[in-house]
């Protein structure tokens, strides 16, 4: 049974993996590499003061990189940033300009990265698929406050709010390029912490939901479950700020934002309606109960 | 297949179903993916990345 479970989990990662590196390939990687080039590009305009902020990266790579990249990154990186360097990159030098038109601070070429990006995007779909579809699901079915076919709704939404809707909270999704307040060190951990606090928020809804919902009815059991997301909220206020301030224009960093945002729910939403589609046959006797939903996204089964 | 349908009795059904071998082996195995995704900050590995992590949420410059 516990095969099975896992199997039907993986399956539905499979399927979100397939929607979610397809989004990468086609929305993801044009835009970040699109937003790195203007990025760098305003940089460079900005003059060479910005070489105190980003000296991590082009003080390293400048100097050793010099004569095998400015050979072979010439073509392809060169041709797309051309008309926004070419006034000094020549006398400043190839390697400095080639690197930082197209990528920020990196150690492998923009074609390596997207594909990377993309294989990672489909792993990403099987990891949270077998994880909270196969292995959550299992021990939690019991416990979820739904009908059949709609608790692997509720899993989905308690999926996206742990992983990324709590710590999102505290530290959205950010344009790339973006300057941060909070080190990498910090910020770490306080990702971690509000995963962590996002899946009490959520373990603890459902446990309200059912007992207030034995004891005094649907209403208060709602008010209930929705008493742990608030305690949520209040420690999003209460946690320390990351200031983030970048080159792009606000309008463009929003829209990033949103968009990245939307790209998780999109695979939640994936995830959910082709775990509650791959529901064996003998448990669906109650097949009417299947949300439209479910029916909506199937055909990106295929 | 006495176990009730609760959470309880799911973590009953796991335990007669999978031997402590295979759950040692399971255990092991997570323990080591997510040792790898956490620790992994090898530059290659960190900036192949770079565009997934933006799309997923979860940056850091």
């Amino acid at each position: 049974m516990f095969a099975e479970y896992l199997t039907r989990g993986v399956k539905a990662g499979l399927v979100a993996g397939l929607v979610f590196g397809l989004f990468m390939a086609v929305v993801a990687n044009p835009l970040v590499a699109y937003a790195d080039e203007l990025n760098h590009a305003a940089v460079e305009e900005s003059g060479h003061s910005h070489e105190a902020e980003s000296a991590h990266s082009h003080d390293s790579e400048g100097t050793h990189s010099h004569d095998s990249e400015e050979t072979h990154s010439h073509d392809s990186e060169e041709t797309h940033s051309h008309d926004s360097e070419e006034t000094h990159s020549h006398d400043s030098g190839d390697s400095h300009a080639g690197e930082g038109g197209g990528h920020h601070d990196s150690a492998v070429s923009m074609a390596v990265t997207k594909a990377v990006s993309v294989a990672a995007g489909g792993l990403w779909g099987v990891v949270l698929g077998g994880a909270f579809f196969g292995v959550a699901f299992f021990f939690l079915e019991p416990a979820i406050p739904a009908p059949d076919a709609a608790k692997s709704y509720l899993m989905g939404l308690a999926g996206f709010v742990t992983v990324s809707g709590a710590p999102w909270l505290v530290l959205p999704p950010v344009a790339p390029g973006a300057e941060q307040s909070l080190s990498a060190a910090t910020r770490l951990p306080l990702y971690a912490g509000m995963m962590l606090a996002g899946a009490l928020a959520c373990l603890s809804a459902g446990y309200a939901y059912t007992r207030l919902r034995e004891s005094s009815g649907p209403v208060p059991a709602v008010i209930g479950a929705a008493v742990p997301f608030a305690l949520l909220a209040v420690l999003a206020v209460f946690a320390p700020e990351n200031a983030v301030h970048g080159a792009l224009s606000p309008t463009l960093e929003t829209g990033l934002t949103g968009l990245f945002a939307f790209g998780q729910v999109l695979l939640w939403l994936v995830l959910a309606a082709a775990h509650a589609r791959f529901r064996p046959s003998s448990e669906s006797e109650s097949e009417s109960a299947i949300p439209t939903a479910g029916r909506d996204s199937a055909p990106m089964a295929d | 297949m006495a176990t009730a349908n609760t959470v309880n009795g799911r973590i009953e059904r796991a335990r007669t179903e999978l031997s402590p071998t295979q759950m040692a082996a399971g255990a092991l195995f997570i323990a080591a993916l997510g040792f790898t995704l956490l620790f992994v900050q090898d530059p290659l590995v960190h900036d192949s990345l770079h565009n997934f992590r933006h799309a997923a949420g979860i940056a850091c410059h």
